[in-house]
């Protein structure tokens, strides 16, 4: 397709936001020293934007601390102390909890399925069939209703991000989202999303990387968004293939440009290291005729709006993909299932996808053991039905899970749910809280490029990411916006009363641990004293007044960003 | 000229103590002298536009006569754009012609502001969206480590600029993008007037006091938040309001339009402005570009020459003294399209591109580059249109030329061989004498009934 979307949302805001779509691009980094050291400059001083404080790198938080802020969109009250009571030792529980929470099923999750009702979806339950059929083919009720399954999405996955006790799965369908990810606002993915999320995304989430590839494969979603619904034979359409390899599978770090397929070098299994151009057209020939059936006039075709191998339109020659020769005339569908199993089982797509998950679940950089030992039981396991789960399962048990915080920063989705979660608020997505959220930069579903969202801070911490975040928070906490609904002081003990105890106990329960660094709890207590004695009991309309201000400067704080 | 400049009270007055301790001391010498007084000062604005998505440059600018004319219609029998007729190409000289929904910028190709250079574009071997923008903005081709962005490496090694200054650097939209990667003065905004601390009408202002104290510091998430509060200051103090175009200049509905308007607007502020950069996204067109002259891709180029006209129009206060002429905008995107169209009315990634330079000190009207063809064998990888200028021979131009800042080795390291190709007037020369009234562009004339 040509993102963005010619179609755009109903709201204000989002489709202005599809200009700089492609800005947020992950950036690599490593040691190496490319750049020399700037020459001497007598005039422009550094000291503009250094402050004079020196600020000693974050302390370690409670593991339980690290867990619900890595594995979850933040605590909620009693989260932290639920952990804790998980096992004796900071290893049984956290073993504990990863696999309570490996096992969705097994989570009684009663409050949000309870939420979700309340929503009364009308396309949640909806077959991809039934999807197509409502919404595209016999849809007379507009643009609003097409785009009904697509919204109803978004309420859902916020309304699961807040309320869900699965959340190490909303994290992980998240994650997925954003890899495999299309733009929900275009005219056929938005009708079709609800099968997207549901039977792609999340039915695989925690499965087999091959599968959830061929189920992408063969989604409607992708096969519009990417453009694979027209790759015919005799002009082929490569813009899946390149994105397939390139961001879906070995990822850019095995991209060796344009060279002869037949000088790269191979691995000690005689796999070739990486792949070249060459190998993202031979992928586009082979996934020529994977489209879908939806046509009027062309025989053999209905208006199922499904998956659709269609062999007139299938180059049927021979094809050599990554030094693997492929005969012409393969069966049905080989010759693309063919380069999924190569793609799968390739020691760089591990890798890729070891490391991406590690990125989210860890830090921005990963060290390298742990990537490695995950894509070892991505090797070992890849053709289980719980691959993904065991790669994740390896990740979170690692050495640098437990001993890594604060190298992140949270994305605005994770900021807002945490805000709304920490706060115990009684929340129901409206369309002004959308329009709120997504000025902070992360409209969910609506990011326009295959690469999806960055999982990078340099990529969150400009000037307008900070700023709008700070007037959400300020907006939340003073009730400003439709269906969100927020009481602090019911939730303090009412023996909570000077300012020195009504910061320890928002600070405690906010953050888990002491502000950092440690003065900053005096700013706190300063802005809720504003000038009283802090040992001494604030008057009930003060206590009532500021409380909610104070809450949302601790959300606003440096310690409250990070991930 | 209608610019609202910010009075040093009314600046002092609405700002931090810490920006107006900082800046309290230099302000008479600094980003509010008019342009042209202070002298020993470059304030040369840069404005880079980046066309996300790889733009289709073989119809962008294409060639309408000879062989080459030959080898582009056998390869685009439908997204050609025709030599003659409805919906022709603008011829530009005997050999190439421009595409028609490009007409907004024609009136400043002829008259000398708008130059184009032909083939130009990253020297690597990548047809990758995502690797291909990162070597640009990094200015680093072939490598992804760097930390910095070029132009936050041009920010750090002129040496021409004053001591401190307001407001250096806008991104002009969401986020901060990757040519300004690192930058910490860095401000990214959408449009000025948004652009406020919100909250209790009490309240608010304390706690953004108390954040100023809490993001103290010197880390990354610190410097960050001061950032965003320095930046809150300063634009609440230089207090934007509405803002109207100058000269009727009309602005492309849209982010693009909008952006561009936030460029001029923070511009015209005087709040010490020298490098912008701008999002255009849209370009990847695998499919349903439309036909040659209109559709999808027509449209995108039409909101983009719309949008630079506008913003020259805008800009162009007239004199010695006028914004354009220190203005220099270049046009780049990752990459060029394949010449062979595909079976979808589309084309897939390709190299070589067309990039575009504006501006009140270009030596406009004219192509620049050396043409490599579109035989087969001089086709890059035999598919695409070959690079025959590196793209940063072209920001390397501007950078001595106009920026006065030489210093090749920081901002693109490892580039070597750097000559100019003489597109724009050096700082050192005398401006030409125009009179810019008679050349005024074509978006200014809309005034007949």
């Amino acid at each position: 397709m040509t993102y963005p979307a010619k179609q755009s949302r109903l709201s204000r805001r989002s489709v202005l936001k599809l200009g700089g779509m492609l800005g947020a691009v992950p950036i690599g980094k490593s040691l190496d020293k490319v750049v020399a050291p700037p020459p001497p400059n007598p005039l422009r001083s550094p000291e503009r934007w250094l402050s004079s404080r020196l600020v000693e790198p974050l302390p370690l938080p409670p593991l339980e601390v690290i867990a619900l802020n890595h594995l979850a969109f933040g605590p909620r009250p009693g989260d932290l102390e639920s952990f804790r009571n998980l096992g004796a030792t900071d290893e049984q529980r956290l073993i504990a909890f990863a696999d309570q929470q490996l096992n969705p099923a097994s989570i009684l999750d009663s409050a949000c399925d309870a939420r979700l009702i309340n929503e009364n979806f009308q396309t949640m339950q909806k077959s991809l069939e039934q999807l197509w059929a409502d919404h595209v083919v016999n849809n007379d009720q507009g643009w609003e209703y097409r785009m009904l399954p697509l919204t109803e999405s978004e309420r859902a996955a916020w309304i699961r991000a807040v309320y869900s006790k699965r959340q190490l799965f909303e994290i992980l369908a998240d994650f997925w989202h954003n890899h495999f990810n299309v733009y929900g606002w275009h005219s056929y993915v938005g009708p079709v999303f609800v099968h997207y999320d549901r039977d792609v995304i999340r039915a695989n989430a925690l499965g087999n990387f091959r599968q959830m590839l061929e189920d992408v494969a063969k989604s409607t979603a992708m096969l519009y968004y990417l453009d694979n619904y027209i790759n015919q034979v005799g002009g082929f359409n490569e813009n899946w293939a390149r994105e397939l390899l390139e961001l879906h599978s070995l990822g850019a770090e095995n991209y060796l440009g344009v060279m002869d397929p037949f000088s790269v070098p191979v691995d000690e299994n005689g796999l070739p290291v990486g792949y070249v151009d060459n190998d993202v057209y031979e992928a586009a020939r082979c996934f020529t005729g994977w489209r879908l059936d939806y046509s009027s006039w062309e025989p053999g075709v209905g208006q199922s709006g499904t998956f659709l191998y269609y062999p007139d339109w299938h180059d049927r020659a021979n094809k050599f993909f990554m030094q693997k020769y492929l005969p012409a005339d393969q069966a049905p569908l080989k010759d693309g299932l063919d380069v999924l199993d190569a793609i799968a089982a390739h020691p760089g797509t591990a890798r890729h996808i070891a490391r991406k998950l590690a990125r989210r679940l860890i830090s921005d950089n990963p060290p390298e053991e742990v990537v490695a030992a995950a894509a070892a039981v991505f090797i070992s396991h890849v053709d289980s039905p719980d691959q993904l789960k065991r790669v994740v399962r390896v990740i979170i048990l690692s050495d640098a899970f437990r001993t890594t915080f604060g190298d992140k920063i949270k994305r605005p989705f994770e900021c807002a749910a945490s805000i709304l979660r920490i706060t115990n608020a009684d929340f129901i997505p409206s369309n002004e809280f959308s329009w709120n959220s997504d000025d902070m930069g992360q409209p969910l579903f609506s990011y326009g490029a295959p690469n999806g969202y960055s999982d990078e801070k340099e990529d969150w911490t400009g000037t307008t990411s900070l700023l709008q975040r700070w007037q959400l928070t300020n907006a939340l906490l003073e009730g400003w916006i439709e269906g969100s609904v927020i009481d602090l002081v019911s939730q303090m003990p009412s023996s909570v009363r000077t300012p020195n105890a009504i910061a320890d106990f928002w600070i405690n329960r906010i953050l888990g641990r002491p502000m950092h660094p440690a003065e900053n709890r005096q700013e706190i207590v300063e802005f809720i004293a504003q000038g009283r004695n802090p040992d001494f009991d604030l008057p009930d309309d003060m206590r009532i007044e500021r409380t909610p201000r104070m809450v949302a400067l601790i959300l606003m704080s440096p310690d409250f960003q990070y991930r | 000229m209608s610019s609202k400049k910010l009075s040093r009270r009314q600046f002092l007055v609405g700002c931090s103590s810490a920006i107006a301790a900082m800046a309290g001391a230099r302000l008479t010498s600094l980003a509010f002298a008019n342009p042209g007084e202070s002298g020993a000062y470059n304030e040369d604005i840069l404005v880079v536009v980046f066309l996300r998505g790889g733009w289709d440059a073989m119809n962008v600018v294409m060639p309408v006569s000879g062989e080459d004319r030959g080898h582009y219609e056998a390869a685009r029998s439908e997204l050609q754009v025709p030599v003659s007729g409805e919906g022709a190409a603008i011829h530009l000289d005997n050999q190439f012609g421009m595409h028609p929904a490009m007409a907004p910028l024609y009136d400043l190709y002829t008259n000398k502001n708008l130059a184009i250079v032909q083939a130009a574009g990253l020297t690597s071997d990548t047809r990758s969206h995502f690797d291909a923008m990162q070597y640009i903005e990094l200015g680093t081709p072939g490598q992804k480590s760097a930390t910095t962005g070029w132009i936050t490496r041009h920010l750090e090694s002129a040496p021409n600029l004053p001591p401190s200054i307001l407001l250096p650097a806008l991104s002009a939209g969401n986020s901060q993008t990757m040519s300004l990667l690192g930058s910490y003065e860095t401000v990214a905004m959408d449009s000025p007037g948004d652009f406020s601390f919100t909250g209790d009408w009490y309240y608010k202002d304390l706690q953004r006091a108390a954040l100023r104290n809490l993001y103290q510091g010197d880390s990354w998430l610190f410097q960050a938040g001061i950032q965003t509060l320095d930046a809150v200051d300063l634009i609440e103090s230089a207090n934007p309001g509405d803002y109207t175009p100058a000269n009727g200049a009309v602005y492309p509905g849209g982010s693009f339009g909008s952006n561009l308007q936030t460029i001029a607007q923070m511009i015209k502020l005087d709040v010490g402005l020298r490098v912008a950069t701008i999002d255009l996204g849209g370009w990847d067109t695998h499919e349903g570009q439309g036909d040659g002259s209109e559709g999808y891709f027509a449209d995108l180029l039409a909101n983009l020459s719309q949008g630079m006209a506008a913003l020259y129009t805008d800009l162009d206060t007239g004199g010695a003294s006028s914004y354009t002429s220190r203005m220099t905008m270049v046009v780049i995107s990752e990459f060029g399209r394949r010449l062979r169209e595909n079976a979808n009315h589309g084309t897939d990634h390709g190299h070589g591109s067309t990039m575009l330079v504006l501006g009140g000190q270009v030596n406009g009207g004219q192509l620049y580059g050396d043409w490599p063809g579109l035989g087969v064998d001089q086709l890059y990888d035999r598919a695409d249109l070959a690079v025959s200028t590196d793209y940063r021979r072209i920001l390397s131009e501007i950078l001595i030329s106009r920026l006065g800042n030489s210093n090749l080795d920081y901002v693109f390291p490892g580039y070597q061989g750097y000559q100019p190709m003489g597109l724009v007037r050096s700082i050192d020369e005398p401006p030409p004498i125009l009179n810019q009234k008679i050349y005024l562009p074509g978006v200014m004339r809309q005034v007949e009934p």
